[in-house]
Order: C-alpha cells, then sequence, then structure tokens
C-alpha cells in the first residue's frame, strides 16, 4: 500500500537553551493508506507533540514529514491551515464544537474554509451526520446534546470534506463508557470503509482495538506492533 | 476571498448570539453618530429657515458704493448715472441713489428723532413693504423736490397714536433748520421674525423722502455715496453688477481704478451661511470626538471577544481557517456592529432633530423644518463603516496570529 505518512528523524524541542524540552527525540514513523493506528503513551511522553505534528499544528524543529508524499515539515503558517484543511480530520478530546453553531453548521465548517458553495457543503454535511447516526440532530447546538452526540457531530466534522487522515486525539477521554464504546465503533467502521485513522489514546484498552499500536516514551518510539 | 459572504454570515450570528453585548458595543458609535445627525440637519434646517426669511427681504437688491479711491478723487455717484443705470442695463428693473440725513420732530407725543432715508420713488422696492394708507411718492415729487414722505404705521402710532396720519405734516428740524413734511403713505410695518428685526426699542423714526428734498434745508443734494439697484428674477445678479461697474466707470473714465464696490444682498446671505456653517461644523466635530470614543468602545469589546473565544479561534483554524479568514471574520464583525450602530444612530438622529426643530419652531415663531441631506447620512454610514474597521483591525489581527496549538490549549 502506498505511504500516507511518513516522518524521518523528527525533533521538537521546546525552550532551545539551558532548560531545552526535547518532546520528540529523533522519531521515525511510517504509516501507510488505510491503516487503523494507535499511538499510546503517558502524559508527557510526547505523544500529544507528535499529534500536532502529524496534524500540521505545528512544525518540527528538525527532521523530514512526508504527508501523501509531500514535505509538510517547513511550510508557513498560511500553508499549514490549507494542508490541513484538506488531508487531515480532526477528533480532539474536548470534542471542540462551536457553541454557537448548530450540528450541521459545525460539520459545514472546514467545507466552508475549503470554498464549497453551500448546496454541495450541505450535502457532504448531512450525509456526514446521517454516517454517524445524527440524521435527527442536525438542527440541535452542542448543549442540547449528550458528550457522546457531540463527539459523533466532531467526528462527522472531520469526515465530511473526505480527508485521507483522521486524527483522533483521545476521542473518548470525556466520555463514559458506553459512549466511548459507540465512538470506537465508529472509527472502527471508518477504517473497515479504507479512511486511514490514527487515535492518540493513553488507554491501552482503547489502543488494543487499533490493527497497531506505537507506544512513545520520553519522545521516543519504544514499541510498534500489530494486534492479533 | 470568495468567501466574504460566509464570514458575514458568521459574524452576524455570533452578534445575534451576545444580543446584549453586541447592542452595549453599539450604544457609543449610536450617541456619536445620531449626536452627528442631529446637530447638521438642525443646522441646516436653521440655514433654510434663516435664508427663506432672509430672501424675502431683499434679494435682488445690489448696492454699489464708492470706495476710498473714489472719495478722494470726488468720484461721487450722480442722479444721472443712476438715470443711466436705470435705462442702459438689462434686468434693471430700478435705482435710487441713497442719501439720508436725519433731525428731531416734536408731536404731541413728545420728542423723537428722525432719521430721513432720501431716494427716489424706486425707494419703495428696497423693502416690500404693503402700503397701507396712502401712496409711495411719485418721480414728480421728486423732479418737484417736494417734501412729502412716507412712514410706517408703527411709527405714525408713536407720533400721533393713530396710523391714519395722512394729509398729516411732521416738522422736521435738520441742523437748525426746520421744515415740514407732508404725509402721503403708511407702510405696513412687517412682524419681527426669529433672524429679521424690522423694529426694536428706541429706533429713531424712520420716513422715506424724494432726495431733492433736502435742497430746502441747505445742501445741494446731487452726489451720492451709494446707489441700490433692483435687478429682476431672470437677470444674473453677477452680471448685473458688472453692468453697473462698467457703466460708473465709463461714465466717470476710471476703468481700472476700483472706485466702485458692489455689496449684493447674495454676499450677506453668503457670509451669513458661513459663518452658520462654521457653528454647525465646529459642533459637529465635538459629536465626531463621541464617535471616536464609540469606536475604542467597539475594539474594547472587540479584545474582549477575543481573548473569550480564544478557543473557537484554535478550532477554525485546526479545520483550516487561514490566518486571514480569521481576520475577515473578526473585521466583519466590528464593521456590522458599527454599521447597525451607525443606521440606528442615524433614525435617533432624524428624531431628534425633528424634536428640537419643532421644539425651536414653538419658541421662535417660526418653522423650522430639519434640513436632511443624503450625503449626510451616506456620510455618517461610511464614517461609521470606516470607524469599525479601524477600530477592529487590532482585536481581529490578535485573533488571527493566534497559534491554533495555543489557542486550542485554553479554555
Amino acid at each position: 500500500m502506498d505511504s500516507l505518512i511518513s516522518v524521518r528523524d523528527m525533533c521538537k524541542i521546546y525552550n532551545p537553551g539551558e532548560n531545552e524540552v526535547r518532546a520528540l527525540d529523533h522519531v521515525d514513523l511510517e504509516i501507510k493508506k488505510g491503516e487503523f493506528v494507535a499511538i499510546i503513551g503517558h502524559s508527557g511522553s510526547g505523544k500529544s507533540t507528535l499529534m500536532n505534528m502529524l496534524g500540521c499544528l505545528d512544525v518540527p524543529t528538525s527532521g523530514a514529514y512526508y504527508l501523501s508524499g509531500r514535505d509538510v515539515s517547513a511550510l508557513k503558517d498560511n500553508q499549514l491551515s490549507e494542508i490541513r484543511n484538506q488531508e487531515i480530520g480532526f477528533i480532539f478530546q474536548g470534542f471542540n464544537l462551536i457553541a454557537n453553531l448548530t450540528a450541521l453548521e459545525n460539520v459545514e465548517l472546514p467545507l466552508i474554509y475549503r470554498g464549497i458553495g453551500r448546496g454541495q457543503r450541505h450535502k457532504l454535511a448531512k450525509e456526514a451526520l446521517i454516517q454517524v447516526g445524527l440524521q435527527k440532530r442536525m438542527e440541535h447546538k452542542p448543549s442540547e446534546m449528550s458528550g457522546g452526540q457531540q463527539q459523533r457531530v466532531a467526528i462527522a466534522r472531520a469526515i465530511a470534506a473526505q480527508p485521507p487522515v483522521i486524527l483522533a486525539d483521545e476521542p473518548t477521554g470525556n466520555l463514559d463508557s458506553a459512549s466511548t464504546q459507540e465512538i470506537m465503533e465508529i472509527l472502527k467502521g471508518l477504517h473497515e470503509a479504507g479512511h486511514s485513522v490514527i487515535l492518540i489514546t493513553h488507554d491501552n484498552e482503547i489502543a488494543e482495538q487499533a490493527k497497531r499500536v506505537v507506544r512513545i516514551l520520553d519522545g521516543k518510539i519504544v514499541e510498534d506492533y500489530v494486534n492479533t | 476571498m470568495g468567501n466574504i459572504i460566509e464570514y458575514v454570515k458568521m459574524a452576524f450570528k455570533n452578534i445575534k448570539a451576545n444580543k446584549g453585548r453586541s447592542f452595549l458595543t453599539m450604544l457609543g458609535i449610536i450617541i456619536g453618530i445620531s449626536s452627528v445627525i442631529m446637530v447638521m440637519a438642525v443646522g441646516d434646517g436653521t440655514a433654510n429657515a434663516m435664508n427663506s426669511e432672509v430672501e424675502d427681504l431683499g434679494t435682488g437688491q445690489i448696492s454699489v458704493y464708492c470706495s476710498d479711491d473714489a472719495i478722494n478723487a470726488e468720484a461721487w455717484i450722480t442722479p444721472e448715472d443712476v438715470a443711466a443705470i436705470k435705462e442702459s442695463i438689462t434686468g434693471v428693473e430700478g435705482a435710487t441713489p441713497q442719501d439720508g440725513t436725519s433731525g428731531t420732530t416734536i408731536t404731541g407725543k413728545g420728542e423723537f428723532s428722525v432719521t430721513l432715508s432720501g431716494g427716489t420713488e424706486d425707494l419703495q422696492k428696497s423693502l416690500n413693504f404693503n402700503m397701507k394708507r396712502g401712496s409711495y411718492f411719485t418721480s414728480v415729487d421728486v423732479e418737484e423736490g417736494n417734501r412729502v414722505c412716507v412712514i410706517s404705521n408703527s411709527d405714525a402710532k408713536r407720533l400721533f397714536g393713530s396710523d391714519d396720519v395722512v394729509g398729516m405734516d411732521i416738522e422736521v428740524d435738520i441742523n437748525g433748520i426746520s421744515g415740514s413734511y407732508r404725509i402721503v403713505g403708511v407702510t405696513e410695518q412687517k412682524e419681527n421674525t426669529s433672524f429679521v428685526s424690522y423694529t426694536y426699542e428706541g429706533m429713531p423714526v424712520s420716513i422715506e423722502v424724494p432726495y431733492t428734498s433736502f435742497n430746502y434745508f441747505g445742501w445741494e443734494s446731487d452726489s451720492f455715496y451709494s446707489v441700490m439697484v433692483f435687478s429682476n428674477d431672470e437677470a444674473s445678479g453677477e452680471d448685473v453688477a458688472q453692468d453697473i461697474i462698467h457703466t460708473l466707470e465709463t461714465r466717470h473714465q476710471c476703468a481700472g481704478e476700483e472706485y466702485y464696490q458692489i455689496q449684493s444682498f447674495q454676499d450677506m446671505l453668503a457670509e451669513l451661511n458661513s459663518m452658520l456653517a462654521i457653528v454647525t461644523t465646529f459642533i459637529s466635530c465635538v459629536a465626531a470626538i463621541s464617535l471616536v470614543v464609540g469606536g475604542i468602545g467597539v475594539m474594547n469589546i472587540m479584545l474582549v471577544s477575543v481573548t473569550e473565544r480564544t478557543r473557537e479561534i484554535g478550532i477554525r483554524k485546526s479545520l483550516g481557517a487561514k490566518t486571514s479568514s480569521i481576520l475577515m471574520q473578526f473585521l466583519a464583525e466590528a464593521a456590522i456592529l458599527t454599521v447597525l450602530g451607525g443606521i440606528i444612530g442615524i433614525f435617533l438622529g432624524l428624531l431628534g432633530a425633528m424634536g428640537a426643530c419643532s421644539l425651536m419652531s414653538a419658541s421662535m415663531g417660526s418653522v423650522i423644518h430639519p434640513g436632511i441631506k443624503a450625503s449626510t447620512i451616506l456620510g455618517a454610514t461610511l464614517f461609521s463603516c470606516g470607524i469599525g474597521v479601524f477600530f477592529g483591525i487590532y482585536p481581529a489581527r490578535k485573533a488571527a496570529k493566534l497559534s491554533p496549538i495555543e489557542a486550542l490549549r485554553r479554555n
């Protein structure tokens, strides 16, 4: 299969100088199209930094990052915005929906920034919401929905524009066990439908549900195995 | 950026979501715009009312007078000059020399000072008073130097206690020589208006007489300092004035000497108007300061809003919003707030101007309509929009430059 993500010798150093923090220490990582990978680590292990790099929210101090074959490790702010918009669907721990927008409007947001016209936007957003089982909640605001439902809206937002990478950062961290399982089933379903899913978590049980697990500790990848 | 409509929609949504705060933000702009609109409308309305009242008084009047040079050269205006002006210049309906003197008179009501305005029968065109009794003196009276006079009804009442005075004599003492003037006509004194006073307490009794009647008091009235010319409506005052100067200069062979100067009523009116405009502009400037304060208010609230919505900005950026998208969204929000405030302010300002004008009309006894100009309204709208964009730039840039990671980390 084609390479989707290729990280080579990536370092991220905060506060360079005497008190420098080496959040990522010479990381190499390959992820192919269609994979379902869990990146697992404790807090402070560097997994959030890795997720920021993979999500093009930040640029590494050194090393290269090829996303769909393009080096994105040295792009400018606006170019990163474009990459995020086109290549990545984010799912966050805190859902990160905009409170005064309805579910449908939230899902439409990345499509607006992509410049998709109103009609097409509505269609894509509705399809995504139906896909996560929220056809009856489209006009609800986040405050009128449960945590699980909010996270499903966030998933719909991530998949609406059909980005190559779905990047989920502790997507179940704020959810009860029932909702957690619901969300995991949706992510598995997305993987089965051919999406590439990267799941960042500190929870071994969650990680075990992915096809491949990458463990990170002190900024280094210490384990990388395929679940059987 | 083809997505401006989307950003405007987003901005509207956010304004609607925070109605109370949005209104308070607009308040400064509302007060600023409404006070500017009100001052300008009342100012223009006053100017219009003043112009229409003053125009009643004497449009088409052109006063020509000798400059200091002409006085030194003794190039006075003669009765022949006046006749030439009247006959040869198109658009001139009448012309009269202006001569005058003062004296005293004693009647049964006491002693009065008297102002005698001398001229030809054309003098009756100067103030468009109606004749109440009798008639104006005639060209025959002017030719013969008859001592006849026209007096206003209010002056007649002061002198004799009645305005039924046609045929009565006024004994006038001028420089120790006394002579009697027969009253041939009584004019109707106009009521004072807000801007024009026709009479005041202690004003001398005023009579209009043929200038030739002054011969009786021992001086030859045949050279004048000034001449009053009446043009008809069709003629341009400017052209007539030039023709008068030309005629006078030809007759006195003094072209280019600037002996004769013109003061038309339009000039005086223009002067009055420009004074009023200065006052209006000054007050508007003071009101405009409140607009700037209002703009700073908008900036403050937008800054608070940026801080409060840091997380939202982070979300938008993570979803692919560019710096310019966020900038546009916040700028649109500031512009909409100020434009809405501006529109509300225009309405309130117009209402206020109507209220102020009706109050003024009631207290001054003349009708003042607020002067509402499209340019004022357009200017106010553009200005408030400009304030929104200007004061919105700083908060919007602050929002747009946030790093998505930083923004997402904050709650």
